[in-house]
C-alpha cells in the first residue's frame, strides 16, 4: 500500500536529560527535555500545535495523564496531547504518530517527548513491572523476566549458530566504548570481555553486563513540515522512511526463535518508503536492550545475513566508524534505557549526528541514519530513516 | 467455561488444548480466536498430550516478585510433539545449563495460579 504524504517531515531540534538515576520527578525531567528541544530548535513554544508523550510506568512516580501537565509547564495548556504506551518501543511509536500527523498536514509543528522514572522502585519491582510487558499469561506468569526472555533467544542463537557467550560480551564492550564518548550516557565505564563474563548471571546465558540498566531519563524532539523548518532557519534533518510492524506477543508463537518478525516488517516498510536498502545506511541506533538483541537486530534489519551478525561483532565491523557504526550513542546498553524515552532519544542522537552536534562520537561523513526501537521482545517495532539536508 | 479456563483445566491434567481451523486445518493454541492463516473463526478442539522437547530455555537467578523462593528455576519454551506449536512454562529445580540441554524431553504437567503452566522433565 502506498501512502500519499502531503508534507515532507523534518526534525528541527532535539534535547535529552542525562540518562541514569535521576532525583527530579517524572514531570520535571519531561519538562527539562522538552525545554531543551524547544531551545535547540529555536522556536517559540506557541509554535507547537500538539504533543505526543511516550511513557510506560508513570504510575510508579505518581503521574499519569502526563501530556496536560507537560503542556501546562510549557505555557501551552490549550494544546492537545496524546500519551502512548508500547512498552520499550513507546518512543518510536509516539514519534511515528507525530510523523503521520505532520505528513498528513494536520499540524505543522509538534513536540514528541518520551520519559521514564523507575529506578527509585528498586530492582525487584522494576523487574516485576517490566515482566508485565510480556504476554503475561504464558510468560510473566511463568516467572519469565525480560532478561529471561532475551536469554531464551540467546540460548536458541547459541544452539543454532556458531556463536559464543564471549561474542555477546563483545557487543557490551563496544557499546560501552561508544558510551564513554557520550556525556549523557548512564554507564560511562570502559569494560572488558572478562568483566562481562565474570559478572553475575541474571538469566543464563545472560549476565549482568549483557543487560542494559534500568534508567530514568527524558528525550524530546521537535517535528515539523519542511516549509516550517525552512522558514525557521535552524538546522534540521529530513525523515525519509517510517515503518511499523508486529510479531506474536509471546516468543513461543514465532516461526524462528532468533528472528524478530516485527523488525523485518518495519524495516521493509521504512526502506521501501525511502527507496533505499540496508546498504545505504551509514549508522544505526538499534534496540540493544541485551547484547543478543543487537546481534539479532543487525540481521533482521538486513545489515548482515541471519547467523552472521555475530561474525560482524567478532570482526569489529560495527564499531564506531567501521563498516557500519551501530549504536554510536552507546545504545541502550551504555547510554541507558528509560523505556518511554528510548525511541525518542534515538532520534535525538540521529539529529545530533546529522547536524554535526555529536562531538567525539561523530560518525564521519554520515548522510543517512536509522533508528530501530521495539516493545517487549519485539512484539511491536518501529523503524525510521533520516537524511541530512 | 471460558477458553482460557478450559486451557487451564487441560493443563492441570497434563494436556494442551489446541484449536484446529475447520477451514484450513491450521493448528493454534486455544487462546487464538481467529485463524492466523485464513482468518476464519470455526475451530474444533484438539487435545495434545503435553509432551515435547525443550526448544529453548533460560535459568533465572534474578526473579520477578513472587518467584524469589524458587530461584534458580527455568522458564522453558516447549516444542509440542505431533504439532508445530510451542508452549511456555515454569520448570522448577534447574540450576545449571547441563541440567537442561536444548532437546530434552519434557511435558506439561500442571497449572499453578502463582507459576502458570508447569513443565517437568520426562
Amino acid at each position: 500500500m502506498s501512502v500519499t504524504l502531503v508534507e515532507k517531515v523534518c526534525v528541527l531540534g532535539a534535547g535529552s536529560t542525562k540518562y541514569g538515576k535521576l532525583s527530579d520527578s517524572i514531570t520535571d525531567i519531561a519538562t527539562q527535555a522538552s525545554v531543551s528541544a524547544i531551545e535547540n530548535a529555536g522556536i517559540n513554544p506557541k509554535d507547537i500545535k500538539a504533543s505526543y508523550i511516550s511513557n510506560v510506568f508513570g504510575v510508579a512516580d505518581k503521574q499519569v495523564h502526563l501530556g496536560p501537565v507537560l503542556m501546562s509547564n510549557l505555557g501551552i495548556s490549550d494544546k492537545p496531547s496524546l500519551s502512548i504506551e508500547s512498552a520499550c518501543g513507546s518512543g518510536s511509536v509516539a514519534f511515528r504518530e507525530a510523523y503521520a500527523n505532520v505528513a498528513a498536514g494536520f499540524y505543522d509543528c509538534l513536540v514528541v517527548t518520551g520519559v521514564e522514572k523507575v529506578t527509585h522502585t528498586g530492582t525487584e519491582w522494576t523487574t516485576t513491572y517490566f515482566a508485565y510487558c510480556s504476554d503475561f499469561f504464558y510468560e510473566g506468569q511463568a516467572g519469565a523476566s525480560f532478561p529471561g526472555l532475551f536469554a531464551s533467544m540467546a540460548r536458541a542463537y547459541l544452539t543454532e549458530f556458531d556463536a559464543t557467550e564471549e561474542d555477546f560480551a563483545k557487543v557490551a564492550v563496544k557499546n560501552h566504548e561508544n558510551g564513554l564518548l557520550n556525556p549523557k550516557a548512564h554507564l560511562q565505564k570502559k569494560i572488558t570481555i572478562d568483566d562481562v563474563m565474570n559478572s553475575a548471571v541474571v538469566a543464563s546465558p545472560l549476565k549482568l553486563y549483557d543487560c542494559c540498566p534500568f534508567s530514568d531519563g527524558a528525550s524530546s524532539v521537535i517535528l515539523c513540515s519542511e516549509k516550517f523548518a525552512k522558514e525557521n532557519g535552524n538546522d534540521y534533518i529530513e525523515v525519509i522512511g517510517s515503518g511499523r510492524g508486529g510479531s506474536p506477543a509471546a516468543l513461543q508463537g514465532r516461526e524462528h526463535l532468533t528472528t524478530i518478525p516485527s523488525t523485518k516488517i518495519a524495516a521493509k516498510a521504512a526502506y521501501d518508503m525511502a527507496g533505499i536498502t540496508a546498504k545505504d545506511i551509514d549508522f544505526a541506533e538499534v534496540h540493544d536492550c541485551f547484547t543478543i538483541a543487537e546481534i539479532v537486530d543487525t540481521e533482521d534489519l538486513g545489515f548482515f545475513e541471519k547467523g552472521k551478525g555475530v561474525q560482524a561483532i567478532r570482526e569489529d565491523r560495527t564499531k564506531l566508524n567501521s563498516d557500519i557504526s551501530i549504536n554510536p550513542s552507546g545504545g541502550l546498553k551504555s547510554k541507558g534505557h528509560p523505556i518511554g524515552a528510548t525511541g525518542v532519544g534515538q532520534v535525538a542522537e540521529v539529529y545530533d549526528q546529522l547536524t554535526g552536534k555529536a562531538g567525539a562520537r561523530t560518525v564521519r561523513d554520515a548522510k543517512i541514519g536509522l533508528t530501530h526501537n521495539f516493545g517487549a521482545t519485539g512484539a511491536s517495532c518501529a523503524v525510521h530513516i533520516f537524511q541530512s539536508v | 467455561m471460558s477458553v482460557k479456563e478450559q486451557l487451564i483445566e487441560n493443563a492441570k491434567n497434563g494436556k494442551v488444548l489446541t484449536h484446529k481451523c475447520t477451514s484450513c486445518n491450521h493448528l493454534h493454541l486455544s487462546t487464538v480466536y481467529y485463524c492466523e492463516k485464513c482468518g476464519s473463526k470455526g475451530f474444533e478442539d484438539t487435545i495434545l498430550d503435553g509432551t515435547g522437547t525443550v526448544a529453548t530455555y533460560t535459568i533465572i537467578t534474578v526473579a520477578p516478585a513472587g518467584f524469589e523462593q524458587y530461584t534458580p528455576y527455568a522458564f522453558v519454551v516447549l516444542q509440542l510433539n505431533n504439532s508445530d506449536l510451542r508452549i511456555s512454562g515454569f520448570m522448577a529445580n534447574i540450576a545449571i545449563p547441563e541440567d537442561l540441554p536444548v532437546g530434552t524431553k519434557a511435558k506439561v504437567t500442571d497449572f499453578d495460579e502463582h507459576r502458570g503452566i508447569i513443565i517437568e522433565k520426562q
